[in-house]
């Protein structure tokens, strides 16, 4: 799928082969393959229910809280199937994060927010949590704002901000990949500014996929980008390129605001 | 209203040519179309006066109830009008274990004992079990499951309770007595709270079941998505999440709990003494000897005695002056769970 003349790749993080995505009888993905290469921001674009959250929720199977679905083909993380290959959902959670369309912290304090996923995993010295706490919050860009109420509640703090709780609460135990489901949808323009710095500062050192639905901020924050329509994937390339020279028709009407 | 000329393209004059009753619209503008007639108005102005009414009343009947306990409990401890017989201390009705009305001798605190008794082990058995029920209910049942529980739930909660009584003092008596106690009876607070607990259950598990369904399924998502199990998500974010409406499904419980009468008094032994009893007995461990000690609680002594007693004189008076108690009690949960639900609100 890449092109043969891309610059610097990276070691393939995410493997995607033909895989075919049933909620019931309705089809909502159909026949995808798609490379996502490790500590490179992959953003997903397409139309209003073109299957692009649905294909990346796929990646850390949390569809299956509230659904029954039917997955077939192969999704692969670091060469192993996350349907088949003996790894289970909740392992892989842990390596896969995800960020919410709507901010979604709990009903707890700050810093219990962010402690939570650590504690989960057992950990339990004072220290230890307070250090994860810290570095996740300095990581989601936070800990200058909130260091001093830490023990207030979580759901008083400005959308954007919990927003960015909610990256931190993702990071505190140290995903490999960081799934984002149009994070910036709710937010106002400045704080999604800040989001977008951030992904660009995350991706260091962490494999990004972003679902979003603003045409700019693919071009702004993503290295590659996949463009989708009607469960398909139609192109995919770097982003540089999808958005100057397309080589499908149908991107550049997408693009170009001919539909969508 | 002229009609406008056909070259205007403006909105309301195109609608206007083409709604088909014109004429009669035009008509209408100088005349409202609609009026109330006279009697309309009339029967409006009436209606406002009977609700207004009917609200009042509601409110008379509480307010006279409460007045009517108060004046005859009241009686107990000070010489009124009506009073034919002696009256108390209130230390000898609310401190004393000591209850034998034909000696004189009032003391209501085995019924208080006996009450706080089985409404607290019919809570202990039936939070728990309708909390956890909601949860299966609300997020694991599949959905036929879940309508038909639901659907359950709400028939139980209508059961009158002498239907339970009878289940308990015809099938659930004898088995505990013939399984357990080698046949001794088996009246007591054990059987007396499994029964309530069960009367009690559906009106949690309700209540419950709206609590978990009412939290957003994205904190679900975003507990498991961390990487908890379900389980911990359901523990560690669902239950904290939903804590206050879960003790307001308690608390309502536990009110339906403590003014229930008919059930409980034809399986608990309707036993005054029962503290004295408790007391005496050696035979078994003291666990067991408070589970199935035969016992009375407010409500079933009042159910017990009060038809056997003289107006005016000082055992009716103390009956009254439990009626009261009972009242306060539950005026006081009730008005416990509106501060919860309010505490929720804010």
């Amino acid at each position: 799928m890449l092109s043969p003349q891309t610059p610097i790749t990276k070691p393939v993080k995410l493997s995607v082969r033909d895989m075919d995505f049933r909620y019931g009888e309705k089809k909502v993905l159909d026949g995808l393959s798609m490379d996502i290469q490790a500590e490179r921001v992959t953003a997903i674009i397409g139309p209003s229910g073109c299957g692009k959250s649905t294909f990346l929720k796929c990646f850390n199977r949390i569809h299956e809280v509230s659904s029954a679905v039917k997955v077939t083909g192969d999704i692969k993380i670091d060469g192993v199937d996350i349907y088949r290959g003996g790894i289970d959902e909740v392992d892989l959670r842990r390596r896969v994060g995800m960020v919410f369309q709507k901010p979604n912290p709990f009903p707890k304090s700050i810093y219990e927010n962010v402690a939570f996923g650590p504690r989960l995993f057992g950990v339990k010295d004072r220290t230890t949590l307070d250090g994860l706490v810290e570095s996740a919050l300095r990581k989601a860009a936070l800990w200058e704002e909130v260091k001093d109420r830490l023990k207030e509640s979580a759901t008083g703090m400005s959308g954007g901000q919990q927003q960015r709780l909610c990256i931190a609460r993702a990071l505190a135990v140290n995903p490999e990949v960081l799934l984002m489901d149009e994070p910036c949808s709710a937010l106002d323009p400045i704080a999604t500014a800040k989001i977008e710095e951030l992904i660009f500062e995350l991706k260091e050192n962490l494999t990004i996929v972003i679902v979003t639905h603003n045409m700019q901020q693919a071009a702004r924050v993503s290295d590659y980008t996949a463009f989708f329509w009607l469960g398909k994937l139609i192109e995919m390339d770097l982003t540089e390129r999808i958005f100057t020279t397309p080589r499908e028709r149908m991107t550049e009407d997408y693009l170009t605001g001919r539909f969508g | 209203m002229p009609h406008a000329p056909d070259t205007l393209l403006d909105l309301p004059s195109s609608t206007t040519q083409t709604v088909p009753e014109g004429p009669a619209l035009e008509a209408a503008s100088r005349e409202p179309a609609f009026r109330h007639s006279r009697a309309q108005r009339l029967a409006d102005r009436w209606a406002h006066l009977v609700f207004l009414a009917c609200g009042l009343l509601v409110v008379a009947l509480i307010g006279g109830i409460l007045y009517f306990l108060a004046a005859r409990g009241v009686g107990a401890f000070i010489p009124l009008a009506g009073n034919t017989d002696k009256v108390l201390t209130l230390r000898e009705v609310f401190l004393s274990t000591n209850w034998d009305p034909n000696a004189g001798k009032f003391g209501i605190l085995p019924f208080i004992a006996g009450s706080l008794t089985v409404t607290g082990l019919a809570l202990l058995i039936a939070a728990p079990t309708g909390i956890l029920a909601s949860i299966f209910i609300a997020k694991i049942a599949p959905n036929w499951m879940k309508t038909l529980m639901r659907q359950v739930m709400d028939l139980l909660v209508g059961i009158p309770s002498v239907v339970y009584g009878i289940f308990g003092l015809m099938v659930v008596l004898p088995w505990v007595s013939g399984k357990w106690l080698s046949d001794s009876p088996a009246a007591g607070f054990a059987v007396s709270a499994a029964i309530l607990a069960v009367m009690i259950v559906p009106t949690i598990v309700s209540l419950a079941t709206d609590a978990f369904e009412s939290l957003p399924l994205s904190l679900d998502e975003g507990s498991q998505a961390l990487g908890s199990t379900r389980w911990q998500a359901i523990w560690h974010v669902l239950i904290p999440a939903a804590r206050a409406r879960l003790l307001t499904a308690t608390v309502l419980g536990l009110g339906r709990a403590i003014g229930e009468a008919m059930a409980i008094q034809m399986v608990i032994g309707n036993n005054p003494q029962w503290i004295a009893l408790m007391r005496q007995s050696t035979d078994q461990t003291p666990v067991l000897r408070l589970l199935f000690t035969p016992a009375a609680t407010l409500t079933t002594e009042l159910v017990q005695e009060l038809p056997n007693t003289a107006a005016g004189s000082t055992w009716n008076n103390v009956l009254f002056a439990m009626g009261l108690l009972l009242y306060l009690m539950t005026m006081l949960i009730i008005l416990a769970t509106r501060r919860l639900s309010q505490r929720r609100e804010a």
